[in-house]
């Protein structure tokens, strides 16, 4: 018996060495600790950071927070609660308070900010011992920080700069940093860039990679965005004059001759002509077609178009917008331009017929739309988002030279943006000595739905002019809060500033 | 035939009132002689000469035992007694109530099988005093979320941990939709299995349960066999379920005008001059430009409306066409019995219950098989078998752009060409209405089917190795498989593309327990008991997501139709707790009580160097009432001093929460797909992550009189919840969104009376009531670093709930509404929030800076009720019976999200109402007759204000049993008991929540935003056993 009670004894205690069991390693996801070991890892992580312009989706930030608070669209909202009616009408409160664009954009540019230090951390020649691509990973993942960074300036003012990977603890204690200090780093993060990023690869795998060129002409708006008018806010623009460095580097762009306009406007964003030689960087999508990746296709076309005119076109859970709210292109756009202009044939849509066989008479961007080759939901849109083309390398040099960019002259302005209203449709009527606001206009027909026009207006000192001259013409409904200076830049979400008391203060104005 | 050595006793047992107790269980000690006593409560039973010692056993009383020398005995059982003779389980043992020094409360589960109720969670609404039920949704077959004296953890799990007949079962969390995406302990657990829940609800009693036990434990037992003849039990109802109230909606009518009010407004400002409200539709056609016969639904309203019985249109109530009554029945026939050998209870049961409205259905099959063998002397062995098999329908009705919600806002006018199917194939939306399609046709034709077949085993074996020492080992097992299927038909969607979704989980929890108990009474006063145990206990989740559409076919509703193919992914987690345990309980003459226990947890969750926890606790009771000078106090039958103090942990963080992971982030480089990984945001990996610990410290009082006829138990408790696991915010400039830490506490402080009075006890006519109250307040005491505070719930607009240092968690921090504009207000400047005109609402400018913006909103309640209260009547004359239960809560509020699509300023026309604004302010003539009531049109936006903020006070009578005893009218050799009974189910009660239709409901984010309704029902049933 006593034998028995010693078994049961030695069962009991035989069964507690089982707690090495208590060390589980996650099974769905890599752990941090196992990776980042070798060339492939890294190469996951590089793809990471692109895989940042999908998050949140560039172009459909640019379209909301740029394009929507522009004079080029006009959506104060009839009676609906969406997103893009604070940011048309300048509501200060709505905007600092949880905004979802606002947020997203700060939080994910943050989130890339943090992929691409992560490698930047972690890289060294005994994980990644080939020279040529380390060099490579180096300047992918400065690019986007410094991309981001730039965003991030051109978005909020003082920002906070990241150049390591910080903890939760580190980051409590880390304020916003002065403009002059984040263009340091952009700049600085730029150059390195331009030194260790190839040029444009004939390899197609690699095509959308970034490149030296891509670099060169980021850095080039940065140095353009630097020296705009400073508002006596602190935004973006330092008043620095950095036109002559912007021209040198926009010119080697263009002396290189990798990149050309293409034939027609139409062209530069056909679905079936990704990747052509006017695209020096964009954003990369695919339609994943079975493999439905969240992360592949985007949405970008659904910003644009009306909810009932998805549902017209067949388009897969259509999405869109809706009718309660429109992003109309505004009547000032639309009559800036002539009737020979096929821009404007090409990227919006005068009115439609809905479900109903109603005529909706509003109107419609529809520039990345091609309703031959859409796909089957709305998520998984194939079509590039352009970030920088050659055409804006024109146009920016252009710029510089009548800002005052030494070295350039009056009559290269006007080849300049002849080349551009020539490919246009406009060869009939020929600019001459075409002035800052001239530019600024073709700027404004050119890179229409292109997220560009804020950033424009900002950097050439016109914004307030233009939107409260665009305030007085076109807000029928009398929505829209007069514009001031603080409205150039939007504010800290106010559950940041919450997080930590004392660390950030808010813009001025909100 | 007798030997001379024996003789007949002959015997009758009755109750206090004298009424015959059939079915007592008379057995000889020492002896296997044994009977039953008859419908008359006489039994015969043959035994040896001399002084025999009768062993009686009922269901419903406790054992007895009766000294006979005679031939004859009269036995009255007593009810006074049980509740201190009453064997209470306890974690890992039972004891005797009187025994018990900690804060345990008991529900006992006798009329369960007549009320037409589906899960166990839904049975303790407000039957204990601490246990608050949160009945969170309306849906047949979904968990509630139950919290036991207080909400202590902020982003760990408050629900307490559930052990069915001694096997812990993993706990889970309810996710912001409402519902336990990992699954919830009782889903599918039949309540008429079950015998008696019991609540442990201080540290004293659940510490034994270690690092899951902080938000308290329920123990279940289910129905054992006892020794006896096989008793043989059919218990089945019928009747039907509706919804419990509407929603105050405007009526179609109602809608018209407001309609014909704001798009006429927005025709007049829709340019500088020349367009005035009375200006026909065809004019306004023409000034528009439009070609004849088309319509601008933003600035042309439809004739149809103001002309008599607007032909053309059908005018409806859209709740009216959704809910409906559904039938509810429940068949369930059961065995059990045993001998000295085999003890058995087995059981079968089938529910089907049809949902409030259309397309929502719930059925439920399951068994039980609980067997116990006493082998030998000293060898027991018992397995308890529970496979159970569930098939819901929710088509989609709980949350957000939900059924429900659309029920209520969808515009209450459609083409009378397509009635209730507007929007359906071949129909389309009416033009001034919203692009919704019919929710009637959208429940009736959409699928989601959920199927969760779940089988709960336990094996186990006790051997007595000597007297009074025993060891026993079970294993245990609990599987759940559950597949959910979504299809949705082209006919029902906007965009008539057909989609579907199949996800699916595989919830395994294994726990093997090994337990060395030793009792033994010294010198007859000392009375000691010893435990030690050791517990390893692994949990694992996989689970799997398809999504595909459009689908090629409209027939098949499979995926293997869907054209895009499938997007699908699966994840697995698991994770492992090893524990060892000890307890050790003493009393001296039942006098003097005191017991200790600790116990030592390991947990893989948790960080490398803090994987383990030690969780002791201690209490004491004096038995005042046994001193010599109070023994002699009649009138005082119990009184039970105790108080204890224990520390027990919340181990409710992710499986591998404390490690950095990655997760994938892919790219395409000119249609080339490329995998990436990147630093998953969500957490920030934390090394020294490790569990909550709670403490608390309770002092009771037990106080029986008259013979406990008046019976009070009074708790009161503070429990402190330290070193939380708390998400905090993080600057998300860092890349992260929170991090996860160990950091922060919480204070819940309370008090707790149960009352149990006998008020009539008579022959004919019985009388007892029970009641039920808890008090309990919460407080912040520390939060992140810093102590700043947090805040919460900003979607859609800035936060209105904050956790800050000093408040109660989840204070309501929000504008105060104070009215309506006058012009005069207008006039004398009074704070305004944008271009608020007269007729807009009128805002408390708390911050005295003469605007209104987010700096003026205030703390203003919170969603914990102060009180809440359970009552039950029970009423017995002849042969009928009478169970009332009624039940509420008051202090509490509930900040209503569904506000956001029919209550907020600036909403246009095309979404309805709620019916307020049939009173609205139209013109400073004519300001509404409430006062409160703003304006249709207003173009000043929106800020979280007052106007949603309803308080979450309610009272329900829950239950009303009204039975018949047919025992005495029917009398048989088979029957041997029958009973017929009607019950109404939550049948009356009232709330102020004008805002939606359950002040409980949480479905989305954690709030309401379009909550299914709780339901009421009336069932008739007949029990007969055999």
């Amino acid at each position: 018996m006593k034998l028995r009670l010693l078994l049961y004894i030695t069962i009991i205690i035989g069964s507690c060495s089982c707690e090495k069991q208590l060390d589980q390693a996650p099974i769905s996801n890599p752990s941090a600790e196992n990776f980042y070991r070798n060339t492939a890892d890294f190469q996951q992580a590089i793809a990471g950071l692109y895989q940042g312009l999908h998050a949140p989706d560039y172009g459909i930030i640019q379209f909301d927070l740029s394009e929507v608070r522009s004079d080029n669209i006009y959506s104060p909202g009839t009676s609906g609660v969406r997103d893009w009616i604070p940011i048309n009408n300048f509501e200060r409160t709505a905007l600092a308070a949880n905004h979802p664009t606002v947020s997203a954009v700060w939080n994910g540019d943050y989130n890339n900010i943090l992929r691409a230090n992560t490698v930047l951390d972690k890289l060294n020649p005994t994980v990644v011992p080939d020279n040529a691509i380390r060099d490579r990973m180096e300047g992918e993942a400065k690019f986007f920080r410094a991309f981001y960074h730039f965003e991030l300036v051109r978005w909020f003012g003082k920002v906070p700069i990241f150049d390591h990977v910080a903890t939760p603890t580190e980051a409590l204690t880390i304020p916003r940093s002065p403009v002059a200090d984040v263009y340091t780093l952009i700049i600085s993060d730029l150059q390195t860039a331009i030194a260790k990023l190839p040029a444009k690869s004939a390899v197609a795998a690699d095509r959308g990679r970034a490149t030296t060129d891509a670099a060169k002409g980021i850095l080039a708006l940065v140095y353009l965005t630097r020296s705009g008018p400073t508002y006596s806010i602190e935004g973006p623009g330092l008043g620095t004059n950095d036109y002559a460095s912007a021209l040198t580097l926009l010119n080697e762009i263009i002396a290189s001759n990798r990149y050309s306009l293409q034939a027609t406007y139409a062209s530069v964003f056909g679905y079936a002509n990704e990747n052509n030689s006017e695209i020096i960087f964009d954003m990369q999508s695919v339609d994943p077609g079975t493999t439905a990746d969240a992360g592949l296709g985007t949405e970008l076309p659904t910003a644009m178009y009306e909810g009932q005119y998805g549902n017209a076109v067949k388009i897969g859970f259509a999405g869109g917008i809706d009718i309660d709210a429109p992003k109309l292109p505004s009547n000032n756009l639309r009559a800036s331009f002539t009737a020979a202009d096929t821009r404007d044939d090409f990227s919006i849509l005068p009115s439609y017929t809905d479900l109903n066989g109603n005529f909706i008479n509003r109107a419609q961007f529809v520039k990345f739309l091609d309703l031959t080759k859409k796909p089957l939901i709305r998520f998984n849109f194939p079509i590039n988002f352009p970030i920088l083309r050659y055409a804006d390398v024109l146009l920016m040099k252009a710029e510089a030279i009548l800002r005052g960019g030494a070295g350039g002259t009056q009559a290269e302005v006007d080849a300049l943006v002849k080349l551009i209203r020539d490919r246009a449709g406009l060869s009939a009527t020929v600019l001459t000595g075409v002035t800052l606001d001239q530019l600024l206009a073709e700027r404004r027909r050119e890179f229409i739905a292109e997220g560009k026009r804020w950033h424009d207006l900002v950097r050439t000192g016109k914004v307030l002019t233009v939107m409260a001259a665009f305030d007085a013409s076109d807000d029928v409904s009398n929505k829209m809060n007069a514009i001031t200076a603080n409205d150039i830049i939007y504010p800290i979400q106010q559950n940041q500033i919450s997080v930590s008391p004392g660390l950030y203060t808010q813009n001025q104005g909100y | 035939m007798l030997l001379a050595q024996q003789r007949q006793i002959k015997g009758k047992i009755t109750d206090e009132t004298g009424v015959p107790v059939p079915d007592v269980s008379v057995a000889l000690k020492g002896n296997t002689a044994q009977t039953k006593t008859a419908l008359d409560g006489t039994f015969t039973i043959t035994a040896p000469n001399g002084t025999v010692e009768l062993i009686l056993t009922h269901v419903s009383y406790p054992e007895r035992s009766v000294s006979v020398s005679g031939n004859e005995v009269a036995v009255t059982l007593q009810q006074s007694s049980r509740q201190l003779d009453e064997v209470v389980v306890v974690g890992y043992g039972t004891q005797k109530r009187r025994d018990i020094t900690g804060a345990v409360a008991t529900f006992n589960a006798d009329n369960l099988d007549e009320r037409p109720i589906t899960r166990v969670d839904q049975a303790l609404v407000g039957q204990m005093a601490g246990v608050r039920v949160k009945q969170t949704s309306g849906l047949p077959g979904r968990g509630f979320s139950i919290q036991i004296r207080g909400t202590g953890s902020i982003s760990a799990s408050n629900e307490p941990l559930y052990v069915i007949d001694g096997f812990p079962l993993e706990v889970s969390t309810q996710n912001t939709g409402g519902g336990f995406s990992t699954g919830n302990p009782l889903d599918n657990i039949n309540p008429n299995d079950i015998e008696s829940i019991q609540v442990l609800k201080d540290a004293s009693a659940a510490a034994i349960y270690g690092s899951r036990a902080s938000n308290g434990v329920v123990l279940i037992t289910t129905k054992k066999g006892r020794s006896g003849k096989a008793k043989i039990s059919f218990n089945t109802y019928a009747g039907y379920n509706e919804r419990v109230r509407k929603l105050d909606m405007l009526s179609a009518e109602g809608w018209v005008d407001r309609s014909i009010e704001l798009i006429n407004r927005d025709w007049v400002r829709s340019a500088a001059t020349g367009r005035t409200a009375d200006q026909t539709t065809a004019q306004r056609r023409a000034i528009l430009n439009l070609p004849a016969g088309t319509f601008d639904v933003r600035y042309m309203i439809d004739d149809r409306w103001t002309q008599p019985g607007h032909p053309g249109l059908t005018y409806l109530d859209w709740q009216d066409e959704f809910f409906r009554k559904g039938i509810v029945q429940n068949y369930q026939l059961s065995a059990s019995g045993g001998n000295d050998f085999v003890k058995y209870f087995v059981s079968g049961d089938y529910l089907d219950q049809q949902g409030i409205t259309h397309g929502v259905t719930y059925k439920r099959y399951s068994a039980r098989a609980n067997i116990e063998v006493q082998a030998s002397n000293k060898i027991k062995f018992g397995i308890n078998l529970a496979p159970s098999y569930s098939l819901g329908n929710d088509p989609g009705v709980d949350g957000k752009d939900l059924q429900t919600h659309i029920a209520a806002s969808l515009t209450p006018v459609t083409e009378a060409t397509a009635g209730v199917k507007t929007g359906v194939d071949p129909f389309l939306p009416y033009a001034w209405g919203g692009t919704r399609v019919s929710p009637v046709e959208t429940v009736k034709q959409q699928t989601g089917e959920t199927k969760l077949f779940r089988t709960l085993a336990t094996i186990y074996g006790e051997y007595n190795i000597i007297p009074r020492l025993t060891l026993r080992s079970s294993i245990n097992l609990d599987n759940s498989d559950q597949t959910f299927k979504r299809y949705i038909p082209v006919a029902i969607t906007a965009a008539r593309l057909a989609s579907g979704q199949l996800t699916g989980y595989k919830r395994l929890n294994f726990v093997n327990e090994n337990t060395l108990n030793y009792s033994k009474t010294f010198a007859d006063k000392h009375n000691l008991s010893l435990l030690a145990g050791q517990s390893y206990s692994t949990f694992k989740f996989d689970n799997l997501t398809i999504n595909a559409g459009p689908f090629t076919s409209n027939d098949v509703t499979t995926l293997n139709v869907a054209t895009i193919g499938s997007s699908g992914t699966s994840t697995e987690t698991k994770n492992v707790l090893i524990s060892y345990f000890g307890r050790l309980q003493y009393d001296y003459d039942s006098r003097y009580l005191v017991s200790g226990s600790i116990r030592r947890d390991g947990s893989s969750k948790f960080g490398a160097n803090t994987k383990w926890g030690v969780f002791p606790a201690v209490s004491v009771g004096w038995r005042i009432s046994e001193e010599a000078f109070l023994k002699s106090v009649d009138k005082i039958s119990e009184l039970k001093l105790r108080a204890s103090w224990g520390v027990t942990g919340n181990n409710s963080a992710g499986d591998y929460a404390s490690i950095g992971i990655l997760s994938s982030a892919n790219y395409n480089f000119n249609g080339v797909v490329v995998s990436g990984q990147v630093p998953n945001r969500a957490n920030f990996p934390n090394a020294d992550l490790s569990w909550e610990e709670s403490e608390t410290l309770n002092i009771g009082l037990d106080l029986g009189v008259l013979n406990n006829r008046i019976f009070t138990s009074v708790d009161y408790y503070t429990k402190r919840n330290t070193d939380l696991l708390l998400l905090i915010p993080v600057p998300t400039a860092s890349g992260f969104a929170s991090a996860l830490t160990n950091i922060g506490a919480v204070l819940n402080k309370g008090w707790e009376v149960e009352l149990t009075t006998r008020n009539v006890v008579g022959k004919t006519f019985t009388w007892t009531t029970s009641v039920n109250l808890s008090h309990n307040t919460n407080e912040v005491e520390r939060l992140g670093p810093n102590n700043t505070p947090i805040y919460q719930n900003g979607g859609f607009d800035i936060d209105h709930s904050v956790l800050q240092v000093g408040q109660p968690m989840y204070s309501l921090f929000l504008v105060k509404e104070i009215g309506v504009l006058s012009t005069a207000d207008i006039a004398g400047g009074y704070p305004r929030f944008g271009n608020q005109e007269a007729g807009d609402p009128k805002y408390f400018d708390a911050n005295g800076d003469k605007k209104i913006d987010a700096n003026d909103r205030v703390l203003i309640g919170g969603p914990n009720p102060k009180y809440v209260w359970g009552v039950t009547n029970t009423v017995s004359f002849k042969g009928f019976d009478l169970n009332v239960l009624i039940q509420g809560q008051s202090g509490g509020y509930i900040y209503s999200m569904f506000g956001r699509a029919v209550d907020r300023t600036g909403q246009g026309y095309m979404d309805n109402a709620l019916a307020g604004y049939a009173n609205r302010w139209r013109s400073p003539a004519d300001d509404g007759k409430s006062g409160l009531n703003p304006k249709a049109h207003s173009t000043f936006g929106r800020i979280k204000n007052t106007d949603w903020l309803y308080s979450s006070n309610y009272w329900r009578v829950r239950n009303i049993t009204l039975g018949y005893n047919l025992g005495n009218v029917i009398k048989g050799k088979v029957i041997s008991g029958a009973r017929l009974y009607v019950t109404a189910e939550n049948m009356f009660g009232k709330d102020k929540y004008k805002g939606g239709w359950n002040p409980e409901a949480v479905n989305t984010n954690g709030e309401d935003y379009g909550a299914f309704p709780l339901s009421k029902g009336l069932v008739a049933g007949l029990n007969v056993t055999f």
